[in-house]
C-alpha cells in the first residue's frame, strides 16, 4: 500500500442528503484517491447507493432529493451551476447491480457512449468497441456473436458488458454498484478479478455488502452504517485493526 | 416457442374480434332495413336535415381529435419527463385526467348529441304528423340545417374532452413503463435528455404509445358513428351515402381498438419480455 498522499480526485465534505423528510445520510466526508479501488460496504439501506448515486449527479431525478455539502471532483464543485451533467456523468461511470444492456445489438451497446459523444465512423467505433471488450475480458466470448443481441448472453456476461459499455467512454472513475449482487461465485470472482485490473485505467468505486469481497478488491474501504460513514481506512487496517467498535462487529460479522 | 406464443395470442384475440364483427354485421342488416322502411313510409315528411353539413363537420372534428391525440402524447412527454412528479401543475393535469378518462365515451357521445339538439331542435318534431306546405309538390319540407359555428365549436371541445385525456395517459403509461435502470444505464454514459428519449425510451415505449393513440381515436370514431346514428331514422334523403359512413366509423372503430390491444398483447417488449 502506497503512502504518498497525491490530488483526491474526488472530495466529499460532510455531505448530508434528505429524501423529502428522511435523512438519508448524514455528515460523510472523506477523500478518493486515484488509481486505487476504494470500496464502500454496510448493510442494505444504510445509504450506500445512495451516496455514490450523488457522484454523477444521478440523484437528481429523484424527486424530493435536497442535499447540503461539498462534493468537489478534481477540485471543482460538482454541484455548481455551470456543471455540465453530461460530460460529468461521461468522465463519472457507472455499472449498476442488474445488468440492464439496451435492446440492440452487443456491438451497438458498447459502440452506444461512443456514438453520442458524436463518434460515427465505423474504423473508429471498432476499434473502441474492440478494446473495451478486450479490457472487459469478454472479447473471445462474444467475437462471434457482435452483432446478435445480448439476451443471449448469462447475466454475468451481461455483466461484463455493462461494464465494457462503461469503459468505452474512457472514464476517469468508474462506480460499481454491488456489481456481483446478481452472479453466482465463478462469475463473482470473474468480475473481482476484473476490478484489480481496472485501476490501470481508471479510479475504482466499488459499493458492496459482502465485507469479505470488499477485502479482497479493494485498497482503501469505508463502513457506511446508518448514513454514517464510521470509519474510513485502508482496507488492511479497516479489516485487521478496526478502530470503531461498530467496525469491528461488522467486520467480524456481529453487525449487519 | 415464441412464434407459437404469438399465434395463440393472435387466435385468443381473433375470437373476440369475430364475435364482435358478427354482431356488428346482424345490426348492421337490421339497421338497413329500418332506414329503408322509413324512407318508404314518410314521404311526407318534414325533413330537417342537417346531415350535409353534420357530415362535413365531422371530417374536421375527426381531424381535429388527431391533432388531439397527438397534442395529448406531446403534453405526456413534457409531464413525464420535463416536470418533477411533486410539481402541482403535473399534479393538477393528472387529477383531471384521471377524472375525465373515467367518463364512459357513450356519455361522451350523448352529450355531443345533446348539443346538437340544443343547436338544431331537429327532432321536435317527431311523432307529430307533419304539416303538408303548399308549395311542394310531394309534400316535402326539407329544412337543411345551417352550418352553426357555435355549435362546431362545442362538438369540437367534447371530441378533444373524448380523446386527449386518454391518449396523454396512455403515453404517460408507456413512458412510465420503460424500466428506470435503462434509463439510468443510458444517462450514466452521457447521454443527454433528447439522446435517452429518442434512443431508448420511445423505441420501448412506442407500441404502447401507438395503441394509446389508437384507443383515443377508436372511442372518437365510436361517437361520430352515434352522431350520425342518432339521425338515421330521421333522414331520409341520401340513405346510400349515410349508412355507409356511419359502418365505415364503426368498423374503424372497432378495427382501431382491434389494432391497440393487438400492439400491447403482441408488440409490446415489456410484456413479450416476461415470456
Amino acid at each position: 500500500m502506497q503512502t504518498e498522499q497525491r490530488e483526491p480526485i474526488l472530495s466529499i465534505r460532510n455531505l448530508n442528503v434528505w429524501y423529502g423528510d428522511n435523512q438519508i445520510l448524514n455528515s460523510v466526508s472523506f477523500e478518493v484517491q486515484p488509481r486505487q479501488v476504494t470500496a464502500l460496504i454496510g448493510p442494505a439501506n444504510c445509504g450506500k447507493s445512495t451516496l455514490v448515486r450523488c457522484f454523477n449527479r444521478l440523484n437528481d431525478f429523484t424527486p424530493n432529493f435536497r442535499f447540503t455539502g461539498e462534493i468537489l471532483f478534481k477540485g471543482s464543485d460538482m454541484y455548481a451551476n455551470k456543471t455540465d451533467v453530461t460530460a460529468l456523468r461521461k468522465k463519472i461511470g457507472m455499472v449498476f447491480r442488474k445488468p440492464e444492456p439496451f435492446r440492440c445489438s452487443i456491438y451497438e451497446n458498447v459502440a452506444y457512449g461512443a456514438r453520442i459523444s458524436g463518434i460515427n465512423q465505423s474504423s473508429q467505433l471498432e476499434t473502441i468497441v474492440q478494446k473495451s471488450l478486450q479490457k472487459s475480458g469478454l472479447w473471445h466470448e462474444v467475437e462471434p456473436i457482435l452483432h446478435g443481441t445480448p439476451e443471449q448472453l448469462s447475466i454475468g456476461q451481461q455483466q461484463l458488458l455493462c461494464i465494457a459499455r462503461a469503459l468505452a467512454v474512457e472514464p476517469e472513475i468508474l462506480i460499481l454498484d454491488e456489481p456481483c449482487g446478481e452472479l453466482d461465485p465463478i462469475e463473482t470472482v470473474k468480475i473481482e478479478t476484473l476490478v484489480r485490473d481496472l485501476i490501470n485505467d481508471c479510479t475504482l468505486i466499488f459499493v458492496t455488502n459482502k465485507r469479505r469481497q470488499a477485502a479482497r478488491v479493494s485498497d482503501v474501504a469505508g463502513l457506511l452504517y446508518h448514513g454514517e460513514l464510521i470509519e474510513f481506512e485502508t482496507t488492511e487496517k479497516l479489516f485487521t485493526n478496526p478502530q470503531d467498535t461498530r467496525t469491528e462487529q461488522y467486520v467480524t460479522g456481529r453487525l449487519g | 416457442m415464441i412464434r407459437s406464443e404469438l399465434t395463440k395470442k393472435i387466435a385468443l384475440q381473433g375470437v373476440a374480434v369475430i364475435i364482435v364483427g358478427a354482431a356488428l354485421i346482424f345490426f348492421w342488416n337490421d339497421l338497413k332495413k329500418t332506414v329503408m322502411a322509413h324512407s318508404q313510409t314518410s314521404s311526407a315528411s318534414r325533413i330537417y336535415s342537417i346531415m350535409p353539413s353534420l357530415l362535413s363537420d365531422l371530417n374536421l372534428i375527426l381531424l381535429i381529435s388527431l391533432l388531439a391525440v397527438l397534442f395529448g402524447v406531446v403534453c405526456a412527454f413534457y409531464l413525464e419527463e420535463w416536470l418533477s412528479a411533486t410539481s402541482w401543475v403535473r399534479r393538477f393535469i393528472e387529477s383531471q385526467v384521471a377524472f375525465l378518462i373515467e367518463i364512459p365515451s357513450l356519455l361522451y357521445g350523448l352529450l355531443a348529441v345533446a348539443v346538437l339538439f340544443h343547436y338544431t331542435g331537429v327532432f321536435k318534431g317527431i311523432g307529430t304528423p307533419p304539416p303538408v306546405q303548399n308549395g311542394i309538390e310531394s309534400g316535402l319540407e326539407v329544412v337543411v340545417f345551417q352550418h352553426n359555428t357555435a355549435m362546431f365549436s362545442a362538438e369540437v371541445l367534447i371530441f378533444i374532452l373524448l380523446v386527449m385525456p386518454i391518449a396523454l395517459k396512455t403515453t404517460q403509461e408507456a413512458l412510465r413503463s420503460v424500466a428506470t435502470p435503462i434509463r439510468e444505464s443510458a444517462y450514466v454514459l452521457g447521454a443527454n435528455q433528447w439522446q435517452v428519449l429518442a434512443k431508448q425510451i420511445v423505441p420501448l415505449a412506442f407500441p404502447r404509445m401507438l395503441a394509446g393513440g389508437c384507443r383515443a381515436l377508436s372511442r372518437a370514431l365510436a361517437a361520430a358513428a352515434l352522431l350520425i346514428g342518432i339521425y338515421i331514422p330521421n333522414h331520409t334523403t341520401g340513405t346510400r351515402g349515410i349508412p355507409d359512413r356511419f359502418m365505415l366509423f364503426l368498423v374503424g372503430a372497432l378495427l382501431l381498438s382491434t389494432i391497440s390491444s393487438f400492439l400491447i398483447e403482441v408488440y409490446d417488449p415489456a410484456t413479450a419480455r416476461h415470456d
